[in-house]
Formats: C-alpha cells, sequence, structure tokens
C-alpha cells in the first residue's frame, strides 16, 4: 500500500551532500578522501571532475571550473571508478582502448607505445585481446587502469580502485600506483575503504564524515590524533581476571574467555607495563601494533557518531 | 574545424568498428535482428496492401502512392535502427545506473557520444531492402529522376527532424531517471508518424502537426515529393528543425547541470 501512495503523495528530505569545505591538493601529491558509506567521498569526486555540479561554493582544478566542462580540462584528467566500467563488455579491452586513442587524439606510434608500457607494467599484455566480460575482476581493473592511463593525464581520481579485489591482485595494483606516481609525478585523489591503499600510496589524509571535513594533514599525524599509543595484545596459558590491577588501567579487552587480552598502552611506558606484565602473568605470546588508521577512523566515528 | 572533422570522422569509424565487432560476436542474435525487422516490414506493407484489396483509394492516395509513403517511413526507420535508436535505449540506463558519467569526463561533443555511440550493422544490412522498395513504388507512383535525386536530401531531413525530437524528449530522462517510459513514448510517436495526415482528423491532426509534430516525418517530403508546389509543410518542418536545435541546446544544458550520477 505505501508503494501505491507513494505514486501521488511523497515526502523527500533534503540533504547536502557535502557542506562547505576547504581543500587545496599541491601538484604531484597523491591524498586519500577516508570517511564511511554516505560521507560525501564519491559526491566530491564527482563534483571534481565536473560530473556534478556543486550547487555553491568554488570549485577549481587544474586552473579550470570542472561545471564547466572545458574540452582541454576533460583531456587532462583522468577517473577509475571501482564499482564502475568504461570498456566495453562485449569487446576486447584493446579495442576499447582504440577507440580511447581517438577521443584523446593520441598519435597512434605513441598509442602502441603506451599500451606496451602500461601492460607490461601491469602484467596484462594477454589480456588485451580478451573480451572483457571474460574476465576476473582483478584483471578488468588492471585495464580501467591503463584505460584512464593511456592519455597521460596529469591528474588521477581513483574511486576504490581496489575494491572486490583479493588481497594479491590488492597489492600489485597498489605498487603499480606507487611506481607510476614516482615516475610520472602526477597527481592523485585517492578514495577507498581498504586503510592498506590509504597507508601504502598517501602522503596525506582527508577525513570526511556527514561531507564536513574532521581531518586533513600528513598520514603520521592522523595516526598520532589519538594521542602516541600502541596495541598490545598478550597471549595466556591460564584466564585472567577482567579486574586485574595490572591490566584494568589500559582498557583492555578481553577475548578467547579471557586467555586473551588487547591493551592501549602510551608509547613512553610500552616497556615498563610489558615487563611488568611478563614479569606476573603466565603469558604465552605477545605482540605489538601501531595504532592503525582503520582504529583511528573507527574511535573518529563512534566520537563524532556519524 | 577540418581537424574536428577528422577526429570525429576516426571516432565514427571506431565506433562502428566496435559495434560490428560486438555485433557479430553473437550471431544468432545478429541474423534474428535481420529477421525481425524483415517481418516488421512484410507486416506493415502487408496492412496496406490488404485495405487496397477491398478499396481503390485511401483519402487522396492511390495504393503505389501510399506503399511509397510506407516505403519512405521504413526507410527513415531503417536509418533510425542503424545509426540512433539503441542509443537512446542506453541513454536511459546510462543515466539511471550512472555510467553517463564516464562520457561527460571524455573530451568529444557529448550529443555526438551519446546518440552516435552505437550503432547496429544489422539493420544496416537492410538498406538494401528499403532501397528497392523506395525505387519500386517510387517508380509505381509515377515519380520522376528529379524527385529521386531530391529523395536521399528528403530522407536525411526527415532522420534529422525525428532525431531532433527525440533527443528533446530525451532530456526529461535526467528528471525522471527511470527513462524507459519515455522510449516508449517515442516509439508510440513513431508508430503515429507511419500514416499520412489524412487519416487524423481535428485536433489529433493539430496536435501531432503543430505540438509534437511527428506527422510531419512522412508526411511534409513525400507531399512535397508528389506535388512540387506543396512545400510549405516541408519548410515547416526545416524551420521546426532549428527551433527544436535551440531548445536542445537550452534544455540539455540544464539537465546536465543537474544530473545526479548514481551512488557507487
Amino acid at each position: 500500500m505505501g508503494s501505491l501512495q507513494s505514486l501521488w503523495k511523497r515526502d523527500f528530505i533534503e540533504k547536502a551532500a557535502v557542506k562547505p569545505l576547504y581543500l587545496e591538493v599541491r601538484r604531484g601529491e597523491i591524498i586519500g578522501l577516508l570517511g564511511p558509506n554516505g560521507a560525501g567521498k564519491t559526491t566530491l569526486m564527482k563534483m571534481f571532475t565536473g560530473i556534478v555540479v556543486p550547487t555553491a561554493g568554488q570549485l577549481r582544478v587544474l586552473g579550470f571550473e570542472p561545471a564547466k566542462r572545458d574540452l582541454y580540462f576533460r583531456q587532462k584528467i583522468a577517473l577509475v571508478m571501482g564499482q564502475k566500467s568504461q570498456l566495453w563488455w562485449d569487446i576486447p579491452a584493446m579495442d576499447s582502448l582504440q577507440l580511447l586513442m581517438r577521443y584523446y587524439e593520441i598519435p597512434k606510434n605513441l598509442f602502441l607505445e603506451r599500451v606496451h608500457y602500461l601492460a607490461s607494467l601491469l602484467e596484462v599484455e594477454p589480456q588485451l585481446q580478451v573480451h572483457i566480460r571474460k574476465l576476473s575482476l582483478g584483471e578488468r581493473m588492471k585495464l580501467e587502469l591503463m584505460a584512464c592511463l593511456l592519455h597521460d593525464p596529469q591528474i588521477i581520481f581513483l574511486d576504490e580502485p581496489t575494491i572486490g579485489l583479493d588481497l594479491i591482485a590488492q597489492r600489485k595494483i597498489r605498487e603499480f600506483l606507487l611506481n607510476y606516481h614516482r615516475e610520472r609525478g602526477v597527481t592523485v585523489i585517492l578514495t577507498s575503504h581498504y586503510m592498506a591503499d590509504v597507508t601504502a600510496l598517501c602522503q596525506r589524509i582527508v577525513l570526511v564524515m556527514n561531507g564536513e571535513k574532521h581531518f586533513d594533514g600528513p598520514i603520521r599525524a592522523f595516526e598520532g590524533l589519538m594521542g602516541q599509543e600502541k596495541y598490545v595484545k598478550f597471549f595466556f596459558s591460564q584466564a585472567q581476571n577482567e579486574q586485574h590491577p595490572l591490566l584494568i588501567p589500559w582498557h583492555p579487552s578481553f577475548g578467547n574467555q579471557g586467555l586473551e587480552v588487547e591493551l592501549r598502552v602510551p608509547e613512553d611506558k610500552l616497556k615498563d607495563v610489558c615487563a611488568a606484565i611478563l614479569q606476573n602473568l603466565p603469558v604465552t605470546d605477545f605482540q605489538t601494533e601501531k595504532m592503525p588508521v582503520e582504529r583511528v577512523m573507527q574511535e573518529l566515528l563512534s566520537r563524532t557518531g556519524a | 574545424m577540418l581537424g574536428t572533422l577528422k577526429k570525429y570522422a576516426l571516432i565514427y569509424r571506431e565506433f562502428f568498428a566496435t559495434c560490428l565487432a560486438e555485433a557479430t560476436t553473437y550471431r544468432m542474435h545478429f541474423v534474428l535482428l535481420i529477421v525481425m525487422d524483415l517481418l516488421f516490414y512484410a507486416t506493415t506493407l502487408t496492412t496496406v496492401d490488404f485495405i487496397y484489396q477491398h478499396v481503390s483509394a485511401v483519402g487522396p492516395w492511390d495504393r503505389n502512392q501510399f506503399m511509397f509513403f510506407l516505403a519512405f517511413l521504413l526507410t527513415v526507420d531503417q536509418l533510425h535502427m542503424t545509426f540512433v535508436s539503441e542509443s537512446f535505449w542506453v541513454l536511459s540506463a546510462s543515466i539511471r545506473n550512472g555510467d553517463l558519467d564516464f562520457l561527460i569526463i571524455k573530451p568529444v561533443n557529448l550529443y555526438f557520444l551519446i546518440f552516435l555511440r552505437h550503432i547496429r550493422p544489422a539493420s544496416m544490412l537492410l538498406c538494401f531492402v528499403t532501397v528497392f522498395l523506395l525505387w519500386h513504388f517510387g517508380t509505381k507512383a509515377g515519380l520522376g529522376w528529379v524527385q529521386f535525386m531530391l529523395l536521399p536530401v528528403l530522407l536525411i531531413l526527415a532522420l534529422l527532424f525525428l532525431v531532433s525530437l527525440e533527443i528533446l524528449i530525451s532530456a526529461s530522462m535526467f528528471w525522471l531517471v527511470e527513462g524507459t517510459g519515455v522510449n516508449f513514448f517515442r516509439m508510440q510517436l513513431q508508430q503515429v508518424s507511419r500514416w499520412p495526415d489524412f487519416v487524423f482528423y481535428g485536433l489529433p491532426r493539430r496536435f501531432f502537426t503543430f505540438v509534437i509534430p511527428v506527422l510531419l516525418i512522412g508526411n511534409a517530403p513525400v507531399q512535397f515529393l508528389f506535388s512540387p508546389f506543396a512545400f510549405s509543410s516541408l519548410l515547416w518542418m526545416i524551420g521546426l528543425t532549428v527551433v527544436i536545435w535551440v531548445l536542445i541546446e537550452r534544455i540539455w544544458s540544464k539537465a546536465l547541470r543537474q544530473y545526479e550520477s548514481a551512488s557507487s
């Protein structure tokens, strides 16, 4: 009944996808846009590329206003979306690449050179003549990257380029992007749900939540946002009391029926705390880890209720 | 200017190559499309032929004139199916799923990319049939060589007018998001255009001549061919094409600014 009613009466909620936000990206920088689902990251990317026109504010990319969709602007940018494909499904990738060669007016010799260069870096030379629909997700994504880099763009927008890929494929794409950036010095703006992408590639992080910027700075500063703390995990041969005085000051999180505990310890106290626990409790193993970006994100999200 | 023309010619050649590669991937589908179009031509012609077995004239036209009119519209339809029809269906889907994003950022004219990107090579092969129909019924209807010379120009004008109207109507897809309904509406308008204007009376005739002027597509050029002094409809159609393109520029510009894309 609700569906029928919606034919003539519908309530709309107006919500700003992106609120006033100041962001400056330097030439050659790689920045990571982080944030939960619906934070406004993809909308930002679409505004940067001129796909979506902002209702207010000023935006300049490479000296152009993206909303005007100037021909020269479109020649200088590239966009990869992990969840969408620009390659034709029913033809080999090489045919789609040739079409792009015509769009960007790339001379034939240069085109073949670029195809060879990119295909060998991405290890997809044999896949160039295979129909796109017959390729694995990882192979397709590599070819998507190739398609977006053919015209040697000055700025690359990568919207979740490793989504859905297995760990090996993710790592290869990260390595490729790092090498490509090192060689060409292009500007890269990346969004990803995989923190490994961000930590491996980005020099700078911009945290967006509910369309607002919550952090903008180097990745190390982001990690240190919660204080200089480390996570330490201890494994015991006997279950431990959850109120043990050696553990309770360090925000313990117990697991495996008291046989494991994870503590959050300031870096300057780490040595003393570990020594005391190792001396007084039946520890079988332990491991430490720096405050990972995921944890910082989770903590910030729970603090802001985003 | 010459450089731009060359660029677009090369892109179009690539469109054709990729569409041909795509079409021939599924051989039975390729053949079925041809058979389906042939069936459509046959049913259209035999329906009118059946009527003329019982009457000697429909309105002012005899059998040969009516059949030539149908041949003209079938040719416009064949050109439409070959060069643009598929693109309207793809546009509807790409607005809904956000695939249009990739076209917007390409350094190529957007109308060109949207409306000329999808070619149906199977329908192209049918040009032999439509050209034969035009020649056969044109000769029987008494057309002279001058009229036959004018025929290609008139076909292009008719196709351009039809496509312009459709592009204008398609802008609504940006606000409706689901454009399948708009595409069916377009198809029904094409159905209306397949009849001579004298079949309609009063308000419907005025509506389809002046408001949504689909009756001009076949009627204006064919009436001009039959009576060269009856060119007012043809002039009206050419003038309207210009007006429609002014409207397209304005409405499409607004539509593209309001394009919301789709979430990823």
